[in-house]
């Protein structure tokens, strides 16, 4: 037999919060992922997701590449 | 690193597979390469779920990166010394081309709109490249089931602070029959100059079945040469369960299940013997595809006992390569699990 739930709102204020929360997860993750190229190009080292770019420089100074395949956390 | 140029790749959307070969599932990969394309060398291991920096080192990198360097200074000289590490001929060049993967990412990252959901993750690749195997109804052969061997496949232990350097050989192992001793540092594989457990991870990836592998190793101030011998079937001593990418393959053949060996304790305890099949549940999915083990009445803490009438002792990558090796899409597999106590009889569907 299926039992009222006795406090609704208190239901709906606590779906709302998980709710939020996920919601907070996924837009830090989209913040990390859109700063990521300010963060590394600010660093001066980095040429950031272009390897046509980074083979160009590498001929040009005669330097070997090191390419870095590193998802953003 | 200002003796590099540093490039940053963050997504494997429109990656050029034809140049970039290597673990992926791995979080963290280098390549050192000439702008000519020439690898030099590959950086970059890992053999744990929990703790991915177990096989790597700041250290290690630093004198994978000083060899590198010394390899560039001698280039083009050296050309036909780094043969070995080039990449080999592939049916797919970019992850996009792979059927599972075509036409659902763009090369580039939606910056402007869902750019999480538009990044193509590098494991994504082995999963496709599986699935091409698999959604054609043909076994998944051991090289794309065992990618990568780490050098404990063949009874070695590097440490991650040097290039390859040996700190314990596995007693009756390949390594161990070839000469290989602690302390020994691995020069050259296959013809190949090391830089890195990744460069020997390479070779064995590499490597056949059976086969020889050519070593060169100083000891002491001596050089010497060894011959690393492979069986057939040498692959199949890899434990593939920390990898990412063995999620699709318990969605293939397990259900979605996640399975463990039974301790020797927990055998006793339910009187199985040690050479006997005591997979236990650890874990059944929830949702869609790997759901089905969950519908098909299988719970957390069954011990499988029989699969396809096979009693004897399989750890989880071993049961999933003989399902996977012999088993196809929508078949459906006797399974007899203990639980508290009782034999019971189920069935699991092949995905």
């Amino acid at each position: 037999m299926n039992r009222p739930v006795k406090n609704p709102s208190i239901v709906f204020a606590g779906l709302l919060f998980l709710g939020a929360m996920s919601l907070s997860a996924a837009e830090d993750r989209k913040e990390r992922v859109l700063n990521d190229r300010q963060e590394v190009e600010a660093s001066g080292n980095w040429i950031y997701n272009d390897l046509p770019g980074g083979f160009a420089e590498a001929a040009r100074t005669g330097k070997p590449l090191m390419v870095v395949i590193r998802c953003i956390p | 690193m200002n003796k590099f140029v540093c490039v940053r790749l963050v997504q494997a959307n429109a990656l050029d597979l034809a140049l970039f070969q290597f673990d992926y599932d791995l979080t963290f990969a280098v390549f050192l390469l000439n702008a000519d394309k020439t690898i030099y060398g590959r950086f970059g291991s890992r053999s744990d779920r929990k703790d991915a920096a177990k096989d790597i080192s700041m250290e290690g990198f630093r004198k994978a990166l000083i060899a590198a360097l010394d390899l560039h200074k001698r280039y083009p000289a050296n050309k036909a010394l780094l043969a070995g590490k080039q990449p080999l001929p592939t049916r797919f060049k970019t992850p996009e081309d792979f059927p599972s993967l075509a036409g659902k990412y763009k090369p580039t990252l939606d910056y402007e709109g869902k750019v999480v959901q538009s990044c193509m993750h590098c494991h994504q690749v082995r999963d496709a490249e599986r699935r091409f195997f698999r959604d054609g109804k043909k076994p998944i052969p051991d090289e794309v089931l065992y990618p990568y061997p780490m050098p404990n496949a063949v009874g070695l232990a590097l440490d991650p602070k040097e290039k390859a350097k040996v700190t314990s050989v596995a007693s009756g192992s390949p390594a161990e029959k070839a000469g290989f001793k602690v302390g020994d540092e691995i020069l050259l594989l296959e013809g190949q100059p090391i830089l890195s457990i990744a460069d020997v991870q390479w070779a064995l990836h590499n490597a056949g079945e059976p086969a020889t592998l050519n070593a060169q190793i100083l000891r002491g101030r001596k050089r010497i040469k060894l011959a690393l011998g492979l069986a057939t079937e040498w692959r199949r001593q890899t434990d593939i369960a920390w990898r990412t990418t063995t999620w699709d393959l318990r969605r293939m053949v397990a259900g979605g299940m996640v399975l463990q060996d039974s301790t020797a304790e927990e055998r006793r305890a339910v009187r199985l013997a040690d050479d006997t099949l005591a997979l236990r549940v650890n874990h059944v999915g929830e949702y869609g595809d790997h759901a089905v083990a969950k519908r098909a009445g299988f719970k957390k803490d069954d011990i499988l006992v029989s699969v396809d009438g096979q009693t004897r002792h399989f750890a989880e990558s071993e049961l999933f390569r003989y399902l996977l090796q012999r088993k196809m899409p929508g078949e459906k597999i006797p399974v007899t699990v203990l639980r508290d106590g009782e034999r019971m009889n189920l069935e699991l569907l092949m995905q």
